[in-house]
C-alpha cells in the first residue's frame, strides 16, 4: 500500500514561499473544460480538497445551500453553469497547480477566449454516459485554435450506462482525437471501485469518507487480461513519440514507466495524442491519479511560446521567455469587483512582478505603482511578495479594463491586438425603481471595463440608457447578470442593429442660414460639396479664400458638420463615409456668429445630404456554423432564408463547417433556431465582416418603422 | 460596363472552342501543371471569367480549406482589375460573390455520390445552382476512372461544365501525344487539356488537347507575377 503525498502549506508561512520554489517546471496552469453538466465544478472542488484548498465539499447544487467553491457567481450557483473564469491555486506533489474555471457555454465568447489564452493545458471532462456532446465539441475547437494540449477525463463512471471505452471511441470519431486509455475501470456504474492504471500496471482504490485513502494492489485476475491488452494499445500510440521506447519494445528490453510517461507526455505536448483517465468526482474515485497525470503530462509554463505584439513595430509578434532577469510582461485576463475593491487576475508571461514595483499599462501609458500582490482561491486571497514569469496572481486596487497589458517602462509590447470591433447592436435599459437605477449604473461600470466589446450610454432624447454589444445573447447575459449580481431590475426594449447612412454621389450645397426676428440677428452662409470617402467616417476640409468666412468662424463650421452626421437625416443612423469641403461663404458684420454658422452648416449638410444619393447601411455579420454532416442542408437553408450568402462548406469528417455572411438584422433568434433543427448539436460564431447597403426593399420597411415610431412618440 | 470589358479583355476567349462557353455543358476539362507552377490561379481565372457572365460557380477542393480558396478570388480579381475604379470594382465584386460556391472536402471524404447528394441538396433548397463545377486536388489513381465515369454522368444530368487541377510530377513520363502520365489512362473523358509549361522566367499555356485550331491564335502565357493569363509578355 502507497500513499500519496500532498503538501500543505499554512497561509501564514505561505508568503515568501513562492519566491522560494518557483522552478517553473513545477508550475501547471491549467483549465478544466467540459460540456454543462459533465461534473466540471464537481472535479475542480474535488481537486481543492483533496490539495488541502477546502476541508468540506459541497456539491453544484447543493442542499447546504452553499455551493460549490469555484462558482462565485449567484447566477452560476442557480444555473449550475459557470460563467465567469474564477482562477484558483492548489498544489499537488510539490508542483503549483494553477486552475482556471473555464466558462463551457458558447455565449461568453470573449471570457472564455481569454481564459484560454492564460491556460498552457486542460483537462477535457466528459461524462461516461453522455460521451462527446455538442459543447465538449464547441469546447474543443476551441482548444484547438489555441493549441492548448489536453489530457481527457470521463467522469461520471458510477452512472447507470457508464461507458468509458465508448466514449473513447467517440473522441476519436468525433473530435478525431488520437485518445488512449491510461486506465481502466475496476468494476462499472454502481460498482465502480477504482480504477488500473496501464503504465504501472496497478490497480488503485480509493477509501475514506471523501475517497482521500488511496490504496495501490495488484490487478484484480479477472481484469489481467483486458488490461494487458489495453496496455499494449497505449505502448504502440507511446513508442510513436519515443525512438527510445520503440527500442526497447522492440529489442524486449525492460519499458521503465518514466519511458512510457515521456513518450505520452511528448505526445500530447504536441497535440497529437489524448490521454484518457476515467473516474466519478461525486464518488470521489480517480480524482488523484488525474491529479498525479496534471503535474506529468502537461506542460508547464516554459514547454509553451507565448508571443506578444510590438506596438512600436506594426505590431509584429515577438516570442516572450519567461526568464526572470527580463522586462516585465503580463495580461490582465480577468477582473473582480469584490468587497474590498477591484482585484485584478494577471498572468505573467516574462520576468516577475514584486509589491512596489512601477509597471505601464500599455493601452493607455499610465504608470502604475503596484500595491498589494496577492493570490486567489476562488473568492478568497492571501497576500504574497512576487509573481514570477508563468505565474497567475492578482493585484489590488488598479484601474484598468480586461485583456490589458502590463509591462516595465519603457516596454511596448502588447499582448492582445488593440482592435476592438465597433458594437453591432444596441438595447435600450430602463431600471424599475431607484435602487436599480443606482446599482445599474454600478454594474455597466463594471461590465465596459471587463468587456471592451460591451459599451453603454445615455440617448440625449429619449434620455435612456443603450447598451451595446456584438450580438443578441451577448447583450442578454449582462442583462441576466444585472439582475443577479446587482439586483437592477431592469426593462429592456427591442434590440436595434447598428445601421449607418452614407452618400453615393457628389452633391453641393449653398446654404443661408438668416434670421432678423427682433433681437440680435443670424447671419451666415455656406457653400461647397459633399463627396462619399471609404475607409474613414469623416473628413472636413477648408478651401475658403479671400476671407469668405472670417477664420473664427470656420471652426464653427466644421462643429455644425459634425453635430449633423450624429444622427443622419435620412433616418437618423449616424452618417460615416463622407467629406465635406467647404468653398464659399459670406458673413454679416454684425449679425454673423458662432451659433449662426454652426446652423448653416446644419442646413447646408442637410441641403447636400439627400442630393447625394444617401443610402442605408447594415452591418453584414461572418458567420460560421458548425455541424454534423447530416444537418448540413438544414443549416444552409436556414442560412439562406435570412438573406444569407454561403461562402462555402467546409467537410471535416463527421463534422462540416459552412461559412456565410448573413445581415446582423436577420440574426435575431438564429440560436434557438439553429438548436432546434439540429437537435442542439450545431454551434455558431458571428463576428462582424462588414458594412454593406440595405436593399431597397428593406430600406423601405425600415423607413416605414421609423415613421410608426416617430408618430408613436 | 467594367464586367463586358474585363470579359473582352481575357484572353480565355483564346483558349478551346470558339463557343461562348470554351467547355460544351457535360463536358471535362483539364489544367495540369507541376505544383506551384499556377493550376488553381488559371481555374480561378476561368471561374471568375464565367462568374463575370452572371453564371454559377461551384469551386470545389480536396486540399485547402475555404478561406484560402477565397484568397485566391480576391487577389486574382484584384489583379484583373487594377486600372478601374475602386468603388465600382468593389460594388462589382460583391455582385459576384453570391454567384460562388466553394466546398471543400477532405481527400477520403470526397464521393461522387457524396457530392451529388450536397448538389441536389443545394439545388432542391434553391440555395445555388452552378452552371460551372472546378474540382482541385482529385486523386487521379487506378479507381479514378469509375469516379470521373460517375462525374460524368453526374455533370451530363446537371449540365455543369467541369474543370480539373491536375497535378503532375517531373520523374512521371507522358504518352505518346505529350499526355502527362497522371491523366493519360483517362484522357478519352476530357475534352480539352491545357498544360502549364514553366520555361525560364516563362510559363506557357499548351493545349494539349480540343484546340480548335487556326494559325492566328497567339501563344498564351502566365504572367508569373500575377498568375494573370497574357497573349504577349
Amino acid at each position: 500500500m502507497q500513499l500519496l503525498c500532498t503538501v500543505f502549506i499554512h497561509p501564514e508561512k505561505q508568503k515568501n514561499t513562492i519566491t522560494m520554489k518557483n522552478a517553473i517546471n513545477k508550475v501547471r496552469n491549467i483549465g478544466i473544460s467540459a460540456h454543462i453538466d459533465s461534473g466540471k465544478t464537481t472535479l475542480t472542488e474535488r481537486i481543492l480538497f483533496f490539495t488541502k484548498r477546502i476541508h468540506a465539499i459541497h456539491d453544484v447544487k447543493g442542499k447546504d445551500g452553499v455551493g460549490a467553491t469555484m462558482d462565485s457567481m449567484e447566477l452560476e450557483k442557480e444555473r449550475g453553469i459557470t460563467i465567469a473564469s474564477a482562477a484558483t491555486y492548489c498544489e499537488w506533489l510539490g508542483h503549483e497547480i494553477n486552475i482556471i474555471d473555464t466558462p463551457g457555454h458558447i455565449d461568453f465568447t470573449i471570457e472564455v477566449e481569454r481564459s484560454l489564452r492564460v491556460l498552457d493545458g486542460a483537462i477535457l471532462v466528459l461524462c461516461a454516459v453522455g460521451g462527446v456532446q455538442s459543447q465538449s465539441i464547441t469546447v474543443d475547437q476551441q482548444m484547438k485554435r489555441y493549441k492548448v494540449p489536453c489530457i481527457a477525463f470521463v467522469n461520471k463512471c458510477d452512472r447507470s450506462g457508464a461507458n468509458p471505452f465508448r466514449v473513447i471511441d467517440q473522441l476519436k470519431e468525433k473530435l478525431v482525437h488520437n485518445a488512449v486509455a491510461l486506465q481502466i475501470p475496476i468494476g462499472l456504474e454502481a460498482d465502480l471501485e477504482g480504477v488500473v492504471d496501464l503504465i504501472s500496471m496497478k490497480a488503485v482504490y480509493f477509501f475514506g469518507a471523501n475517497g482521500e485513502d488511496v490504496r495501490i494492489e495488484d490487478i484484480p485476475q479477472d481484469l489481467l487480461g483486458e488490461a494487458i491488452q489495453r496496455r499494449e494499445k497505449l505502448m504502440d500510440a507511446a513508442s510513436m513519440f519515443s525512438d527510445e521506447l520503440t527500442e526497447a519494445i522492440l529489442e524486449e528490453q525492460e519499458v521503465t514507466e518514466q519511458m512510457i510517461i515521456s513518450a505520452v507526455r511528448r505526445g500530447t505536448l504536441t497535440r497529437q495524442m489524448t490521454p484518457v483517465f476515467m473516474g466519478s468526482a461525486y464518488k470521489n474515485k480517480g480524482v488523484q491519479p488525474l491529479l498525479d497525470s496534471v503535474t506529468k503530462l502537461l506542460p508547464c509554463p516554459s514547454d509553451v511560446e507565448n508571443e506578444a505584439l510590438d506596438m512600436d513595430n506594426d505590431e509584429t509578434p515577438v516570442t516572450l521567455t519567461s526568464e526572470l532577469e527580463k522586462p516585465f510582461v503580463a495580461l490582465a485576463f480577468k477582473l473582480e469587483e469584490g468587497q474590498y475593491g477591484q482585484l485584478t487576475y494577471i498572468r505573467v508571461y516574462q520576468g516577475s512582478l514584486s509589491k512596489g514595483d512601477a509597471i505601464v499599462n500599455v493601452r493607455n501609458g499610465k504608470k502604475i505603482k503596484v500595491g498589494r500582490v496577492v493570490r486567489m482561491h476562488a473568492d478568497q486571497m492571501e497576500d504574497i511578495e512576487t509573481i514570477p514569469a508563468g505565474y497567475i496572481g492578482a493585484l489590488f486596487g488598479i484601474d484598468c479594463a480586461s485583456g490589458d497589458t502590463f509591462v516595465s517602462p519603457g516596454l511596448n509590447l502588447t499582448m492582445t491586438s488593440m482592435f476592438v470591433p465597433d458594437p453591432v447592436i444596441s438595447l435600450a435599459i430602463v431600471p424599475k425603481d431607484n435602487t436599480s437605477q443606482i446599482n445599474m449604473s454600478k454594474a455597466l461600470n463594471r461590465f465596459s471595463k471587463e468587456d471592451p466589446t460591451f459599451r453603454t450610454y445615455v440617448d440625449d432624447e429619449t434620455k435612456e440608457t443603450i447598451i451595446e454589444g456584438m450580438g443578441e445573447l451577448h447583450l442578454e447575459v449582462y442583462v441576466e447578470r444585472m439582475h443577479r449580481e446587482y439586483t437592477a431590475n431592469v426593462t429592456t426594449g427591442k434590440p436595434r442593429v447598428a445601421y449607418r447612412e452614407t452618400i453615393t454621389r457628389k452633391a453641393e450645397f449653398d446654404y443661408i442660414h438668416k434670421k432678423q426676428t427682433g433681437g440680435a440677428g443670424q447671419y451666415g452662409r455656406v457653400a461647397g460639396y459633399m463627396e462619399p470617402v471609404t475607409g474613414t467616417e469623416f473628413i472636413f476640409e477648408n478651401k475658403i479664400v479671400g476671407g469668405k468666412i472670417p477664420t473664427q468662424f470656420i471652426a464653427s463650421c466644421e462643429k455644425g458638420f459634425r453635430q449633423s452626421i450624429i444622427k443622419g437625416p435620412k433616418m437618423e443612423f449616424p452618417v460615416t463615409g463622407i467629406k465635406v469641403v467647404i468653398n464659399d461663404g459670406a458673413s454679416h458684420s454684425i449679425d454673423s456668429s458662432e451659433m449662426a454658422f454652426m446652423a448653416a452648416a446644419r442646413g447646408a449638410f442637410r441641403e447636400g445630404y439627400f442630393r447625394a444619393g444617401p443610402v442605408i447601411h447594415e452591418p453584414i455579420m461572418k458567420v460560421v456554423v458548425e455541424t454534423p454532416s447530416e444537418f448540413q442542408g438544414v443549416v444552409m437553408g436556414l442560412l439562406n432564408q435570412r438573406r444569407g450568402i454561403i461562402v462555402g462548406s467546409q467537410d471535416e469528417g463527421p463534422l462540416c463547417v459552412v461559412e456565410a455572411r448573413v445581415p446582423l438584422a436577420e440574426m435575431f433568434g438564429f440560436s434557438t433556431v439553429l438548436r432546434s433543427s439540429t437537435q442542439g448539436k450545431a454551434q455558431f460564431t458571428m463576428e462582424l465582416g462588414s458594412y454593406k447597403q440595405v436593399p431597397e426593399s428593406i430600406a423601405d420597411e425600415l423607413a416605414k418603422k421609423a415613421e410608426t415610431e416617430k408618430k408613436g412618440k | 460596363m467594367i464586367k463586358k470589358e474585363l470579359i473582352l479583355q481575357n484572353p480565355l476567349r483564346f483558349i478551346g472552342n470558339e463557343t461562348e462557353d470554351i467547355l460544351p455543358e457535360g463536358d471535362f476539362g483539364a489544367v495540369l501543371a507541376r505544383a506551384g507552377v499556377g493550376k488553381t490561379a488559371l481555374l480561378v481565372q476561368l471561374a471568375l471569367h464565367t462568374l463575370l457572365k452572371g453564371k454559377y460557380v461551384l469551386h470545389i477542393s480536396l486540399d485547402d480549406p475555404v478561406n484560402k480558396i477565397s484568397l485566391w478570388y480576391k487577389e486574382v480579381f484584384r489583379h484583373l482589375t487594377k486600372s478601374y475604379d475602386a468603388k465600382e470594382i468593389n460594388k462589382l465584386w460583391e455582385d459576384l460573390l453570391p454567384h460562388r460556391f466553394i466546398m471543400t472536402f477532405k481527400v477520403e471524404g470526397f464521393s461522387v455520390p457524396k457530392l451529388e447528394e450536397r448538389l441536389t441538396d443545394l439545388k432542391e433548397q434553391n440555395i445555388f445552382s452552378p452552371q460551372m463545377v472546378l474540382i482541385d486536388g482529385f486523386h487521379f489513381n487506378e479507381t479514378a476512372r469509375a469516379s470521373l465515369s460517375d462525374l460524368k454522368r453526374l455533370a451530363k444530368n446537371h449540365w455543369l461544365h467541369v474543370w480539373f487541377a491536375v497535378k503532375t510530377h517531373r520523374h512521371e513520363k507522358s504518352g505518346p501525344d505529350g499526355i502527362p502520365a497522371p491523366i493519360l489512362d483517362v484522357s478519352d473523358l476530357f475534352d480539352i487539356i491545357i498544360q502549364l509549361q514553366p520555361e525560364g522566367k516563362k510559363i506557357h499555356v499548351i493545349t494539349l488537347k480540343g484546340e480548335p485550331g487556326g494559325s492566328d491564335r497567339p501563344a498564351l502565357f502566365l504572367d508569373p507575377a500575377t498568375m494573370l493569363l497574357k497573349d504577349n509578355i
